[in-house]
């Protein structure tokens, strides 16, 4: 029954949506990602495998 | 972190668990890739195929299961319990939960590697595994994602680093994907059948496929480079901005490029665009990760000479970037018409396996083995030549397969002057990139050797070291819950439920969109009138096909090329395929394509091949398969197979179902008596007859009738 109600409506749109979608999702990412504000806290998040205390034991 | 700097708290890292994932890693992986060299000599040398349980069909399963699950599988849970508790600031939120995972795991493996050679499969390449280990792989990892996603909530930092992302989304996908593309119907404790058919579940299984290459093997190594390489080059990663963008763009572009897996063939064309699109873009973001990686290495090249674990990753890096540019290329279509049948796709598939997954686990064990048990490896040198021994394995490997690849892709298409086959012969091909399959196998027990030092360095290392080994001590501050509150998108990164929830909603909403059209619009999967079910013996035989695991060498699905439709007929029909659950459309042809196989030759034929194959094509390097002429036909679940054929929606007769069991008899009983007046009596009783009923059903349907359109309805 839902197979056949779905069969009619035009989901052959459906992934070109997808891709519109998807790549919105992406630019917003990327613009937030280089928003000046978050150099700093960039920075200390990267130094946070190396700031570990007692695991220089070799 | 400074104002509660009055609440330290001092913790154990549990490294008990990731010594034991650090050992199971290196047993797993000799296992595995011995299995691989093994059936790499059974290409090169026929005679190798040792009986029933270890043919090629059967131990090519076992091979890829071992290599992903159990070597790749165990060496991500190695370095996420090592690096996840160190950049949390915590220990694993449960104890017992770490140890049921591990154990818990340890035994699906064995399982598989039992039930494989036995020919228990339901038939899908990478999920081979029947459906209660599939129930137990399940169960097993829920109870690692709730360990792990209670460590998060657990944890002292308030920023969740960008390894941790990686391991999280991993993680949920890999739920998703096994629970959607193991979905079957159990007719025993043994056997199922897949929900879907045909070109549907090709779609989920291709979808499944190239999934599991993107999360157990790409986004959880990412995530381990992400923590292991800065610690090993002692600096943080080159842009961290960078990590995010690789994350997010891996997260969305990934999910959609499994269909590439089925250019050309009956799968509808805007899929297959779709998947290809989408590859082409993932070089972006792969490449982006790979010169991130490397990148971080800046300044501290001159310790990778000295350092065996920045050889292994920095080599390692190289071969991700190298097949992941060759990954996109191969999603081309007219690249892809090309390269899909032949050994490209495996040379593509082992400069990312041996290169990227090999060689960064091995500089992960040679970073954590002297730390987890204290004691310097026990020699640097062998270290080296394990390197080096390595690297000559995978370049013999690759370049060997990609010659191969090419060379017999080219004779397939090739035309004479008078525009007829060059080489109609498929065996003309084969014979002609044997001498490359010698040179695989050489790569591949090099490979391995490299391997087996590793394990001697590694247990010598262990011999030497102190007999009680403490978990390693830290200190951290509680974590302050009030989430941060700049700005949306940081305090998503510093909420570990919420982060999940999205990648998830990432992940499942362009899996919907890419699978449910193919499910509902119609014209997708036009069906043919003149296909039928098959025949309960038929149905025995594809049993048998299955178990053998002959999709392993054989397709079942002609491309709409020049080429194709000269050497095997008429390309196929999505709708020829509606019935088989599971779709065996193949992704290899070591042999060649059998989706027109009905009345190519006699029964009589098939019977003496099925024998012995060069009693027939004497350059043949296919096995025999003498035992399926003694062992007796078993049509005691016949009916009961029928009935859950029904239940999957293939429209049998009621009588077709009372009758199953008589109806194969009588069909077996027929070709038996068409064999005896060729002089092979006796065989209306043996596994043969159903699969030679197989074998001759295979694209009946369309030759009985004159070419037809699609009809409408279904």
């Amino acid at each position: 029954m839902l197979s056949r109600v779905m069969g009619q409506a035009d989901l052959a749109i459906w992934p070109q949506l997808a891709l519109v979608i998807f790549f919105a999702v992406f630019v917003a990412v990327v613009f937030r990602v280089f928003q000046r504000s978050r150099v700093e806290e960039f920075k200390r998040a990267a130094m946070l495998p190396l700031d570990e205390e007692g695991s220089e034991n070799v | 972190m400074s104002q509660a700097a009055q609440t330290v708290e001092r913790f154990r890292y549990d490294d008990a668990i990731v010594r034991k994932f650090a050992l199971a890693t290196l047993l797993w992986g000799v296992v595995g890739m011995l299995v691989g060299v093994i059936i790499a000599a059974q290409l090169a040398f026929h005679e190798l195929n040792l009986g029933q349980y270890l043919t090629f069909g059967r131990l090519r399963p076992l091979h890829t299961n071992a290599v992903i699950f159990a070597f790749a599988g165990n060496a991500i849970f190695c370095g996420m319990y090592y690096s996840s508790q160190r950049v949390l600031k915590t220990r694993m939120w449960s104890d017992a939960l770490s140890k049921i995972h591990f154990w818990g795991w340890q035994l699906i493996i064995v399982s598989a590697a039992i039930t494989l050679p036995m020919g228990i499969t339901q038939g899908k390449e990478y999920a081979e595994l029947e459906w209660p280990i599939d129930v137990a792989i399940a169960v097993v990892w829920v109870l690692f994602i709730v360990n792990y996603m209670m460590t998060v909530f657990k944890r002292r930092e308030r920023h969740i680093y960008v390894a941790v992302w990686f391991y999280m989304a991993s993680l949920i996908t890999v739920a998703v994907l096994h629970v959607v593309n193991s979905m079957s119907i159990p007719l025993s404790l043994t056997k199922s059948y897949s929900l879907y058919a045909g070109v549907q579940d090709a779609l989920v299984q291709w979808w499944y496929g190239h999934n599991a290459v993107a999360f157990v093997l790409t986004t959880p190594f990412l995530g381990m480079m992400y923590y292991f390489l800065p610690k090993a080059a002692q600096r943080p990663v080159y842009s961290y901005r960078l990590s995010i963008i690789h994350f997010w763009s891996l997260v969305f572009l990934y999910i959609w490029a499994g269909p590439h897996h089925l250019h050309y063939t009956a799968l509808p064309d805007w899929a297959a665009t779709l998947g290809a699109a989408f590859s082409i873009m993932l070089l972006a973001p792969s490449w982006g990760g790979m010169i991130n990686g490397l990148l971080t290495l800046r300044g501290a090249w001159h310790r990778v000479s000295e350092d065996i674990v920045l050889k292994f990753f920095v080599v390692g890096l190289t071969f991700y970037g190298m097949s992941t540019f060759e990954g996109p290329m191969l999603s081309i279509k007219s690249v892809n018409a090309l390269s899909h049948y032949t050994d490209w796709t495996i040379g593509h598939v082992h400069s990312g396996a041996l290169g990227w997954n090999g060689f960064i686990s091995f500089g992960l064990l040679y970073y954590l083995v002297p730390r987890l048990w204290k004691t310097p490896m026990f020699s640097q040198k062998l270290a080296n030549a394990h390197f080096w021994i390595g690297t000559l394995g995978i370049v013999l490997y690759v370049v060997s397969m990609w010659t191969a690849g090419i060379t017999q892709g080219l004779m397939w298409r090739a035309f004479d002057e008078s525009g007829r086959l060059q080489y109609p012969d498929f065996v003309e091909t084969v014979v002609q990139i044997l001498p490359f399959y010698h040179i695989r196998l050489i790569g591949g027990l090099l490979y391995v050797a490299g391997v087996l030092m590793c394990g001697y360095n590694v247990l010598r290392t262990i011999s030497a070291a102190p007999k009680v080994l403490e978990d390693e001590e830290a200190v951290g501050t509680p974590l302050d819950l009030t989430p941060l509150q700049e700005s949306w998108h940081r305090r998503l990164e510093s909420l570990p439920g919420r982060f999940a929830l999205l990648t998830l909603v990432a992940v499942v909403v362009a899996s919907l969109f890419e699978l449910i059209p193919t499910f509902l619009i119609r014209s997708n999967v036009p069906t043919i009138a003149a296909v039928k079910p098959y025949t309960s013996l038929e149905l025995e035989g594809r049993d048998i096909y299955i178990r053998e695991g002959c999709y392993n060498c054989h397709s079942q699905m002609i491309r709409p090329l020049r080429a194709e439709v000269a050497r095997y007929g008429d390309f196929s029909k999505a709708g020829e395929s509606v019935y088989d659950h599971p779709f065996q459309w193949g992704s290899k042809r070591t042999g060649p394509d059998l989706a027109r196989q009905a009345g190519k030759y006699p029964d009589l034929w098939h019977v003496r091949h099925l024998e012995d194959p060069r009693s027939i094509v004497p350059a043949s390097i296919m096995p025999k398969y003498d035992w399926l002429l003694k062992q007796d036909l078993d049509l005691s679940r016949t009916r009961d197979k029928v009935a859950t054929m029904m239940t999957l929606g293939v429209p049998y007769t009621v009588e077709q179902l009372d009758q199953a069991e008589a109806l194969a008899r009588q069909q077996a009983a027929k070709i038996g008596q068409g064999l005896a007046e060729q002089g092979r009596p006796g065989m209306e009783n043996k596994e043969i007859v159903a699969l030679v009923a197989y074998l001759q059903r295979l694209g009946a349907d369309l030759k009985s009738q004159s070419p037809t359109g699609p009809v409408a309805g279904r």
